[in-house]
């Protein structure tokens, strides 16, 4: 590989690393905490009892729906699970005559009258309002604030420019599996690289993976033109990989809907895999139809199977073809990239590994300034792009882990009656990030640091103390009845906690190298040019 | 001229071609892949639907092997050009293909 392309290779990762990293920083936290979306879904709503008979939770939703929307359009139905809160239902209502036919779930009413949460005794549940773990998976590519879209967009070009730094970032790299084995710690400079190229490498094949990956999840987004070559109307092509069974139009007679715990257990029996959603079209007429998807956490492929059955007599009228082989590699991509096929054991490793993707991102980014401080030409006074640079390092990574943790605190204190609750957990996240990023541009960094640090230690480790002390579902009360997915989250936190609160005493502690002495270390041994970075 | 002069132009013309290679990655990349998408979409046989995802499974990559020839070819002019070239090949193929026989 010849010096000149390595180098090249080096100037597009430094600046392709650089400009999107912060986004990228924020996209690696949500998604790696959204690996545990359903425990979190569960611990953020303490009050609410853990699902033991799924089949009661289905005949509750049936029951609610009946009573609630007997002649909705449709009625959407999520099997519940001892993984989940509960069944979270919602429904179209029927169109007026004239209105158009949509699909809208939003068809302008609002959400809250048409959708209702039901809990293990399938009885409405009274929780509070919360996003749960929701938050952390929709903020991954729609962030917050900003119309969708053009999240999607931003985030699919900083994955881009995350493709692009790791492969660029793998061609500069020379040494790479000799330098995975090296970590020189407190040496400054090398330290940081050590450590960027350490947690870079051990988990290369996972960034590979679901950079790649997470461009695919948004790839009729990012890349239609591959769908416009061969089709005037985009329908068509939805039709084709996705399709449904013929609609059939409503008669009007009325027909009672059948038992649809019923065709849960002969969709299972079918599928021989546990059913996850429910949909069933003109419930009470005649022309009643349900529809049976396959649970993601069974397979690999996001494409899961589905039944269709005649709603009155629970006949069996139509299945989901095989899906073609590159329609099911597109979705083998995409669930890979949620891991929802993953055991507990898998989400582990998918989490430690976006772990790791963390602390890259966040170690390249402080690379960057480690590495120009030396060169500056007085230190003292740096240029303005070092100094925003620096800034914006401790106002993200330093701010929104304290953002996340005043999130899970505003769901713990917030009363339970405020209008808007889940909405303002969610604003206090983004209130207490930015409360810190203006510490971050108004403070020294040396000083900002270890104490954004600190707090976030402090909050978090509290968090834990608090549930045992205020509510009835602490790690004890949780572990005694075995419920290891909410004692698990808690755990996790302290050690979070614990973890940010050793992080601000090492950096609070930190006294960069003197810098003549490091200049005539270099000028002796390093004669050998660095690996660049 | 003095040194000095040297030296700031010489700073200015590698502005320039930074700047001639960031068009090129970015906006001209995009535009490669994508058109390399529809020619791809369109030479792969069998089924309509299936082509367009396995085209634009592979335009992803392309996206990223194109950004990095742009800051791997030896000048920002010559990277403007390679992948004006490489999506003039692409856009042929498609439109001849599209001419041909259509889209569903």
């Amino acid at each position: 590989m010849s010096k000149g392309f390595r180098q090249s290779q080096a100037f597009l990762h430094t600046w392709s690393g650089l400009l999107l990293g912060w986004i990228l920083f924020l996209v690696f936290v949500a998604g790696t905490i959204a690996f545990w979306r359903e425990g979190l879904n569960r611990w953020m709503r303490p009050e609410i009892a853990r699902v033991e008979q799924p089949m009661r939770v289905l005949a509750g939703s049936q029951a609610f729906l009946a009573r609630k929307a007997p002649d909705a359009k449709s009625w959407f139905i999520p099997v519940a699970t001892e993984r989940t809160p509960g069944a979270q239902l919602f429904w179209v209502p029927q169109p007026k005559l004239g209105e158009e036919r949509g699909r809208g779930r939003r068809g302008g009413r609002g959400r809250g009258d048409t959708q209702a949460l039901i809990g293990a005794d399938g009885q409405v549940a009274q929780g509070r309002e919360t996003r749960g773990g929701e938050f952390f998976y929709r903020f991954h590519f729609d962030l917050h604030y900003m119309p969708v879209i053009w999240a999607r967009w931003l985030v699919g070009f900083a994955t881009m420019m995350m493709l692009i730094a790791i492969m660029s970032g793998i061609v500069t790299h020379k040494k790479i599996f000799k330098d995975f084995f090296t970590l020189r710690r407190a040496k400054g400079q090398r330290s940081w690289l050590d450590g960027h190229n350490a947690t870079a490498v051990l988990a290369l094949p996972f960034h590979l993976m679901i950079t790649y990956t997470g461009l695919v999840t948004l790839m009729a987004l990012l890349m239609p033109w591959a769908v416009v070559a061969n089709y005037t109307d985009e329908r068509a092509v939805f039709a084709a990989l996705f399709p449904t069974a013929t609609v059939v139009e409503r008669t009007g007679r009325p027909a009672p809907l059948i038992d649809l715990r019923r065709i849960a257990v002969d969709a299972e029996r079918r599928l021989g895999a546990p059913a996850s959603f429910i949909e069933v079209s003109d419930p009470g007429d005649a022309a009643a139809r349900v529809s049976v998807s396959q649970s993601a956490n069974s397979m690999l492929s996001s494409r899961t199977p589905r039944l269709t059955y005649d709603g009155v007599s629970g006949r069996l009228v139509w299945r989901s073809p095989a899906p073609g082989a590159a329609a099911e590699t597109a979705g083998a991509m995409i669930g890979l990239h949620a891991g929802r096929f993953a055991g507990n054991g898998g989400r582990w490793l998918y989490f430690l590994c976006g772990i790791a993707g963390t602390l890259m991102v966040a170690s390249g980014l402080v690379l960057w300034t480690v590495k120009r401080r030396e060169r500056l030409p007085d230190p003292t006074r740096p240029h303005f792009g070092f100094r925003l640079v620096e800034r914006l390092n401790v106002a993200v990574i330093g701010g929104f882990p304290l953002g996340i943790a005043c999130f899970f605190w505003a769901n713990r204190l917030l009363p339970v009656a405020l209008r808007g609750r889940a909405d303002w957990e969610m604003h206090m996240l983004f209130i207490a990030w930015a409360a810190a990023a203006l510490t971050a541009f108004v403070f020294r960094p040396a000083r900002v640091w270890p104490s954004l640090f600190a707090v976030t230690g402090v909050l978090l480790v509290a968090l834990p103390i608090y549930d045992v002390v205020a509510t009835d579902r602490g790690l004890f009360a949780s572990l005694a009845i075995g419920d290891l997915m909410i004692a698990g989250i808690d755990a996790a936190i302290s050690v979070f906690g614990i973890a940010f609160l050793l992080l601000a005493r090492g950096v609070a502690h930190h006294r960069p190298a003197a810098k003549r002495v490091r200049r005539a270390r270099a000028a002796t041994a390093s004669k050998v040019p660095e690996p660049a970075e | 001229m003095t040194a000095g002069d040297a030296h700031a132009r010489a700073r200015w013309a590698r502005r320039g071609d930074i700047a001639l290679r960031v068009v090129a990655a970015v906006p001209l990349g995009y535009a490669t892949a994508s058109l390399w998408a529809m020619a791809i979409a369109r030479l792969l046989p069998g089924d309509r639907a299936e082509a367009s995802v396995t085209a634009a499974l592979i335009a992803l990559a392309l996206c990223a092997i194109a950004a990095m020839w742009a800051f791997a070819a030896r000048s920002g002019w010559r990277a403007i050009w390679t992948l004006a070239a490489a999506a003039g090949v692409a856009a042929a193929i498609a439109w001849v293909s599209i001419d041909a026989t259509g889209r569903l």
